[in-house]
């Protein structure tokens, strides 16, 4: 599946393909998005919109960006706003529930890297990405300690990482810095 | 993060005048007079003189208490400054209602009973005033303290501090939840500070006695809010002059 973004900030619509170029309605996209097995949460397309519509690159984490002729296995979702792309999102049988029940069955109970973001106008290209200007954790639940990001600190080392809460459609990016202040004279 | 400085001429100002070496006149000084101070339910009471009167000012300690008298000045001292003059520096020497001296024990004892979070609390001031950074109470900000790197005439304050525990005294229930980092961050931006966590670690210590204190570890850590409208085209980072993204 390709997404392709229209201007958001004007016309908020969002136009999506599937496989085979037809245009799924908004009921058929947002019960692919609830559907957890694909891998594809609310919130992650949330985020991805949010920064994509602001000309951001974002790249989900942990899947490489040239993917092609490889038939991804369900379980992996790849939201690259390409449109070279052509990596494809196996269906799952819908189900008879409502559009609203799909959307309470969704959670992310986990923090777990989610994007690789680029920043807009970095001269990104897919065949070398280069490191990630940082890397996006969701977080539902409650704010990370400072245990946790020390070890997220230890694991990214000189990239950047940052934490996105959503909720109520309102997505806020917020970053946890170990520090130290000087000692004055 | 670069300090604001309150017009020309402050930094020169500052520079020239160390935090350190005022804190340290103002130690020789409350020795040489054998200063008392006077405990009155959650502060402490000193009667100073002219001199004392400037470098508490200047070292920023305490706040001076309005009276008629003419000779003598009062100031009023927070737990925390009071302790830290009393135990860090050991200036200063603190009355009870019977009349006599407390010791640094039955002082520790008498303060966390008026307030529980007082040993963690008093670990982050102690660790930012060696740091010779001036310490005031964050209460209108919803903070526990705010910093500055030197007096508050001369420039504004930068950090808004939180005092925050972890194993055994975790009493501090704050950035708990998602909703508090929000309401936190939005405030200190709202008042150009940086949010500021000091997270203390009891390390299974205790609290009994102000001995425990040098047992506790202190990380510090800052959580700032990204606005991804703001910094598409900046490639070197936000204008405030934090690390790039």
């Amino acid at each position: 599946m390709a997404t392709h973004i229209a201007p958001l900030r004007k016309l908020w619509a969002l136009h999506v393909l599937d496989g085979n170029d037809i245009h799924l309605s908004l009921k058929e996209l947002y019960e692919k998005l609830s559907n957890g097995k694909s891998g594809c949460y609310w919130e992650l397309f949330e985020v991805y919109k949010h920064l994509r519509s602001l000309g951001y690159v974002v790249g989900r984490h942990g899947i490489p960006w040239s993917v092609k002729g490889q038939h991804i296995k369900s379980g992996t979702c790849s939201l690259e706003g390409s449109q070279e792309s052509n990596e494809m999102l196996e269906m799952e049988p819908k189900d008879e529930n409502s559009v609203i029940e799909l959307f309470n069955n969704m959670q992310i109970t986990d923090v777990s890297p989610a994007f690789n973001v680029y920043l807009p106008n970095s001269k990104f290209r897919k065949s070398s990405p280069g490191d990630p200007s940082f890397v996006l954790y969701i977080s539902r639940c409650s704010p990370p300690s400072r245990v946790e990001i020390e070890a997220l600190e230890r694991k990214h080392g000189a990239i950047p990482f940052k934490f996105c809460h959503v909720e109520n459609g309102r997505v806020s990016f917020f970053s946890f810095a170990k520090t130290e202040l000087p000692v004055l004279s | 993060m670069k300090p604001r400085w309150k017009g020309k001429g402050s930094q020169a100002k500052a520079n020239a005048d160390p935090m350190s070496k005022i804190v340290s006149q103002l130690q020789s000084s409350l020795i040489q007079s054998e200063t008392r101070g006077l405990l009155s339910s959650c502060s402490v009471l000193v009667e100073v003189d002219a001199e004392l009167a400037d470098l508490l000012n200047r070292s920023c300690f305490g706040r001076p208490r309005i009276t008629a008298q003419e000779d003598k000045q009062w100031f009023q001292l927070d737990m925390e400054e009071a302790f830290y003059l009393c135990f860090s520096l050991k200036c200063l020497k603190v009355i009870g209602e019977n009349g006599y001296i407390k010791s640094n024990e039955e002082l520790w004892d008498y303060l966390k009973s008026k307030k529980p979070v007082f040993p963690v609390s008093y670990k982050v001031y102690s660790h930012l005033r060696h740091k010779n950074w001036v310490v005031r109470s964050g209460l209108q900000y919803g903070v526990d303290f705010v910093a500055y790197c030197h007096h508050p005439a001369l420039v504004h304050s930068e950090y808004a501090v939180l005092v925050l525990s972890e194993g055994d005294n975790d009493l501090n229930g704050r950035l708990r939840v998602w909703s508090d980092v929000h309401c936190t961050v939005r405030l200190c931006g709202s008042v150009a500070k940086t949010l500021l966590t000091v997270i203390v670690n009891s390390n299974n210590q205790g609290a009994n006695s102000p001995s425990c204190l040098e047992h506790y570890t202190v990380e510090e850590q800052t959580i700032t809010r990204w606005n991804p409208e703001r910094s598409r085209e900046d490639q070197t980072g936000p204008k405030n002059g934090t690390k790039k993204v």
